[in-house]
């Protein structure tokens, strides 16, 4: 369903009230609020317009079509930790799980405290959660659970573990098609319903920097998709590209301050587990996960096409490769971790894309190995014959013995580590040295910068942070409405 | 400033260890997923990129030479951080492309 108001492609030359960088949760948020508050909006997007449906979700062509550099992004790091963003209109949001985790209350009281957010009532902002869950159809699944889904409620049931099937943004036909739902991502909702209200979305346009003098900008150097070279002019900027583009445009721009220094992520580990039975579902993910040690640790499961469960037993190809003839009884499951490293993302001089790194700490690496542990014996538990980890060296797992043997060997050095969840590089509040913008997003020392995306998150939410990163871009958004983008 | 093409620097490295990973992987299908592979390296962000051809570049002059691929074979079984994400990246690369292309692909590579 294309929106009912035509994506243009940008051009050379354009100029808008409010340029908004990023077409994602955070942008297309931010585009509609201020859109319906009667500002000229022009949200432009790197990626292209990609209609759901035209894509088979976690494909390596969707992986192409609409991730950035092809979904291979690595944050480089011992171990280096795979990460990919979307690069599309909706941003991730029309490539992630849709699963959805309203921002957790004492997590919010935190980071008000911790950050010094002033004007921050947690709960105003759990009440724009209640409005985005229903803008967004956030709901639970009809009819019965996918088995893979099911592997994780029956392993944790049996462990006395706390579970629970995880709303998404979607839409269901009937009362019995789980499968036949409908994302609910920002090409369906908030862009369509910001364009509606006048704002214009732009796509194939990357923008290379911000032109800047004293703190304030006025107009922004891009290369559209041709790779012709434009100008956009505009009296304020909202930069949402998400936790490493925003910083990376920021670095590029020469505003600097604390942006970039501090990159949270949930690393995370995997393993694929078979099964007697056929349960692959190869273009959707199991909307269980397990919380009984959360928020620093949780289970879940992941998308497991057959290219994906040949790259989870990649690691210890010549003893588990025989396993991939059984792909259709195998899933890949994944514990995540909250961490407590710390990643930066640079600009260099001269190249197009920043530097990512990430640094775990000793106490993430024990977890990481301990949530392998358990997320083994949890298969085993939901009857699975052998499972297999992802990490050189790993010996296959059947039995509670070889979780402890596979325990001892496991070492984050010779894991592949992963993460979807990227944020905290332009933390908000009014905290001196350790936060990038001010409670409402604008940049410290600028005049009319604004990041609202997941930068701004001031630490990792120990859940899935796009519902957080809907919430806090509305607050913000409609606090620059209501004081005309001067400073309150 | 045009980039260097990937295929040249890593076709000839990753038709070796897929010819060694899957030995009975068709020919024409080797060289689909060996193209896919110089593809996605050539669209990765700037700074990768250049790591993965300089690592490239002495995997292929090791390979040039009498004896390379042995030479090449120990080195990756060096516990060196950074050139050990050399071949890791190859081979995930071509295994997600040929399993999610040719499901029914046996361990070696043959077709069912």
């Amino acid at each position: 369903m294309p929106p009912d108001v035509p994506v243009q492609r940008a051009t050379v030359a354009m100029d808008a009230e409010v340029l908004v960088i990023g077409s994602g949760a955070g942008g297309a948020t931010t585009a509609s609020v201020l859109a319906e508050a009667g500002f000229d909006v022009l949200v432009v997007e790197e990626g292209e317009w990609v209609e759901q449906g035209s894509v088979v979700p976690f494909s390596l062509e969707q992986m192409d079509r609409q991730y950035r550099a092809g979904g291979v992004t690595v944050a480089l790091g011992l171990p280096s930790i795979a990460y990919t963003e979307g690069r599309c209109a909706g941003g991730g949001t029309e490539v992630n799980s849709g699963l959805y985790w309203r921002p957790p209350g004492d997590v919010l009281e935190r980071w008000r405290d911790q950050f010094q957010i002033v004007d921050f009532d947690p709960a105003d902002l759990l009440a724009i959660a209640d409005e985005v869950e229903r803008d967004i159809s956030v709901c639970t699944a009809p009819g019965a659970y996918s088995e893979p889904s099911e592997v994780l409620r029956r392993g944790a049931d049996k462990l006395g573990w706390r579970n629970g099937e995880i709303p998404r943004w979607m839409s269901y036909p009937s009362a019995d098609d789980a499968a036949g739902g409908q994302r609910q991502s920002m090409t369906r909702t908030y862009l369509p319903r910001a364009m509606r209200a006048g704002a214009r979305l732009a796509v194939g346009c990357r923008v290379d920097r911000l032109v800047t003098r004293h703190g304030t900008a006025a107009s922004a150097l891009t290369t559209l998709a041709d790779g012709s070279k434009g100008t956009i002019t505009f009296r304020h900027v909202f930069v949402c590209g998400g936790a490493i583009q925003s910083p990376a445009l920021l670095q590029r721009s020469g505003i600097h301050g604390h942006i970039g220094r501090s990159l949270a992520v949930h690393p995370t580990v995997k393993l694929a587990a078979r099964f007697a039975d056929s349960l692959n579902v190869p273009d959707d993910v199991p909307v269980h996960q397990v919380k009984e040690f959360a928020p620093h640790l949780s289970f879940g499961g992941s998308a497991s096409n057959p290219g994906l469960v040949a790259l989870t037993l990649l690691d210890q190809w010549p003893t588990f490769r025989n396993a991939i003839t059984q792909w259709e009884q195998m899933s890949v499951y994944y514990a995540a971790i909250t961490s407590e490293g710390l990643g930066k993302v640079r600009s260099v001089p001269h190249m197009k894309d920043p530097i990512v790194t990430y640094g775990l700490t000793w106490r993430d690496r024990a977890l990481l190995r301990s949530g392998l542990a358990r997320l083994a014996l949890l298969m085993l538990e939901a009857g699975a014959l052998e499972v297999y980890p992802s990490f050189k060296g790993a010996p296959s797992v059947r039995n509670r013995r070889d979780v402890a043997t596979m325990q001892q060997a496991f070492s984050a050095t010779k894991a592949s580590v992963m993460t979807v969840h990227l944020c905290s590089t332009v933390p908000m509040g009014e905290l001196e040295g350790r936060t990038g913008a001010d409670s409402f997003g604008r940049v410290h020392g600028c005049t009319n910068i604004f990041v609202n995306d997941a930068s701004l998150l001031p630490t990792a939410p120990g859940v899935n942070p796009q519902a957080s990163v809907m919430a806090f871009a509305i607050r913000n958004a409609r606090r620059f409405a209501a004081t005309g983008g001067r400073r309150a | 400033m045009p980039q260097v093409p990937a295929l040249p620097v890593v076709g000839s490295f990753a038709q070796r260890l897929l010819a060694t990973d899957l030995p009975d992987l068709p020919t024409a299908k080797r060289n689909e997923t060996v193209g896919f592979v110089a593809h996605r390296i050539d669209t990765l962000p700037s700074f990768t990129r250049f790591g993965v051809l300089v690592l490239g570049s002495v995997f292929r002059t090791l390979l040039a030479v009498p004896g390379g691929w042995t030479a090449v074979s120990v080195l990756m079984k060096l516990p060196l951080p950074l050139v050990a994400e050399y071949p890791r990246l190859i081979r995930s690369l071509s295994f997600a492309y040929v399993w999610e292309h040719w499901p029914s692909t046996t361990p070696t590579g043959a077709s069912t």
